[in-house]
């Protein structure tokens, strides 16, 4: 099972195939930022991708035109609602609180 | 329940007087459509969505009628919840069309207020700036739903009697084909500019077929029996017609019964090439054994098909239910449950239909066909999408049978405005279903409301 390992914290997240990054964060206890909960609509769970952007899924229409809005559209931010993965991944996310 | 329907006053416009007359500004007049809407689409239990469409926890699809949006919600394997789309800070609605609410919050994309699945407020963005309410006043206002027929069923109507009463006699028709087990094989959808009723009835009757679809009947033109199909109609505006027992010959002669199997085999490939529905490949395929099959002396055709066919069921997995002869006999019938639902069980599968008005437009309709099947071992048919709608006279996506039918409706429509023509002409015995479906009407329409509107 893939693991996405959250810096700076360094919170470590296995997720299971054909769910979001998110949705595995939540199913662990995580609090991770959201407004509008997984509908790509808010921006605020994205994260920077720091290593293995290979493993994770292309992005949809609804995921570009929201990536689109964030300022400074670096090219390796991505939204934790959408993005899928199938190998190992280290992202940048402040603001994720651990389980408990 | 059904007596609190009784027509009360006649005074409403344009109302039903008999059953062989439909005054035709019930097709067309806009304030007869605004009646509807605040006196029938209010109150009536409504098909709106497949259950497969919302197979997990947050899974939403959206129903509009008229100018009123709910959102179906599956909240957790076995509850659904309707909950009407408004959000109660200042009303904007929460969803739209269908998707997944994750987390389990249902949030506003306005000001980013929240709720749960179970509709209880989770959340208000700057709080401290709004006057305290009562956490039920924040709670989403439910309508009525529970499902049958495989489809969740809703009623904006909160003393709205229970849907099982409200479809009866309908399910006790049709369960036993085991319509509940069947499953979406295609979805689609076309904008008629006709009026509701009117598209509805082009399917309430068979009597069109003979003119309308002659290759149905094979070049018999007139000598193709009216008779042939029985229609019955139910309490609470359902109907149904089949074809008239006895009406099925009996082979003599090995000759005539090839020349049925013949026959047979044609119709059979007309249903399953132009639309995919009541008759599937897979059935087309067992009626092509019937050729080759051996019959004994005293069988018909239509035994033998049944024989096949299950033969076939029972082989592929499919778990297709033992039926009574009466229960056989609904194989090949039209069922209207009312106010806008049709069910055309064949075999394990079935057509569906689901008519709704377009809001303000007395003249135009959505009509949304699902062709549905019990899904052999093995088969997962997914969360279904629908397609369209396309245009009703778009011969890419639709079959020679729905573009005739559809170029009808389009044509009455316009007919019905004929300063001559103040009332359509209704049979007795074949359009019987059509008196029915408007004097269901009327019995709404007789009703004011009881809260105010």
């Amino acid at each position: 099972m893939p693991t996405v390992r959250v810096e700076p914290d360094g919170f470590l997240i296995d997720v299971d195939p054909g769910e979001t990054l998110i949705e595995a964060a939540w199913r662990l206890g995580y609090v991770w930022p959201t407004t509008c909960y997984g509908q790509a609509e808010c921006t605020r769970c994205h994260v920077e991708v720091i290593a293995g952007a290979e493993h994770l899924s292309p992005v949809g229409d609804d995921e570009a035109t929201t990536l689109h809005l964030l300022w400074g559209r670096r090219p390796n931010l991505r939204l934790a609602c959408r993005v899928k993965l199938d190998g190992d991944v280290v992202v940048r996310k402040r603001g994720v609180r651990g389980p408990g | 329940m059904t007596d609190q329907l009784e027509v009360t006053s006649g005074d409403e416009p344009f109302a039903m007087t008999g059953n062989t007359r439909v005054p035709t500004p019930r097709y067309y007049d806009p304030s007869f459509a605004v009646l509807e809407n605040e006196r029938l689409w209010s109150r009536t239990w409504q098909m709106a969505c497949r259950l497969e469409e919302i197979p997990s926890p947050g899974d939403y699809v959206e129903y509009t009628i008229c100018d009123q949006s709910l959102i179906v919600v599956r909240v957790d394997r076995d509850t659904i919840r309707a909950y009407h789309n408004a959000c109660r800070h200042r009303g904007t609605e929460l969803a739209k069309g269908s998707g997944s609410f994750r987390g389990g919050q249902i949030a506003c994309p306005f000001h980013g207020w929240r709720w749960n699945l179970d509709g209880t407020n989770s959340f208000v963005y700057g709080v401290e700036g709004f006057a305290p309410e009562p956490p039920a006043d924040l709670c989403l206002p439910q309508a009525q739903v529970d499902t049958w027929g495989a489809c969740v069923w809703v009623n904006l109507d909160p003393a709205a009697p229970p849907l099982l009463e409200t479809l009866d006699p309908m399910p006790s028709l049709l369960d036993p084909l085991g319509i509940d087990q069947m499953r979406v094989v295609w979805w689609k959808a076309v904008t008629l500019e006709a009026n509701w009723k009117l598209a509805m009835e082009a399917f309430i009757e068979g009597y069109h077929i003979m003119a309308s679809h002659p290759q149905l009947t094979q070049g018999e033109g007139e000598e193709y029996d009216p008779n042939a199909l029985a229609y019955s109609v139910h309490q609470n505006g359902h109907s149904s017609y089949v074809s008239r027992p006895g009406a099925q010959r009996h082979h003599r002669r090995q000759v005539d019964y090839l020349d049925e199997v013949e026959s047979l085999i044609e119709s059979s490939r007309l249903l399953c090439d132009g639309l995919e529905a009541m008759t599937l490949p897979r059935d087309l395929h067992v009626i092509e054994t019937l050729r080759r099959r051996p019959v004994g002396e005293n069988t018909s055709l239509g035994s033998e098909l049944v024989g096949a066919i299950y033969e076939h069921a029972k082989n592929a997995g499919i778990p297709l239910p033992r039926l009574a002869p009466d229960a056989l006999a609904r194989w090949g019938g039209v069922f209207f449950v009312f106010p806008h639902y049709f069910v055309l069980p064949q075999y394990g599968n079935a057509l569906t239909y689901r008519f709704r008005p377009v809001h303000g437009e007395p003249e135009r309709c959505l009509l949304e066909l699902w062709s549905i099947t019990i899904p052999g071992s093995g088969e997962d048919h997914g969360r279904p999408a629908m397609q369209g709608p396309f245009a009703p006279d778009d011969r890419e996506h639709w079959p020679a049978i729905p573009l005739q039918d559809f170029s009808n409706i389009t044509r009455q429509q316009r007919g019905v405005h004929n300063q001559t023509v103040p009332a359509t002409r209704i049979s007795h015995t074949y359009e019987v279903g059509i008196a029915n479906l408007h004097q269901e009407v009327d019995r709404y329409l007789a009703q004011p409301l009881s809260r105010p509107t």
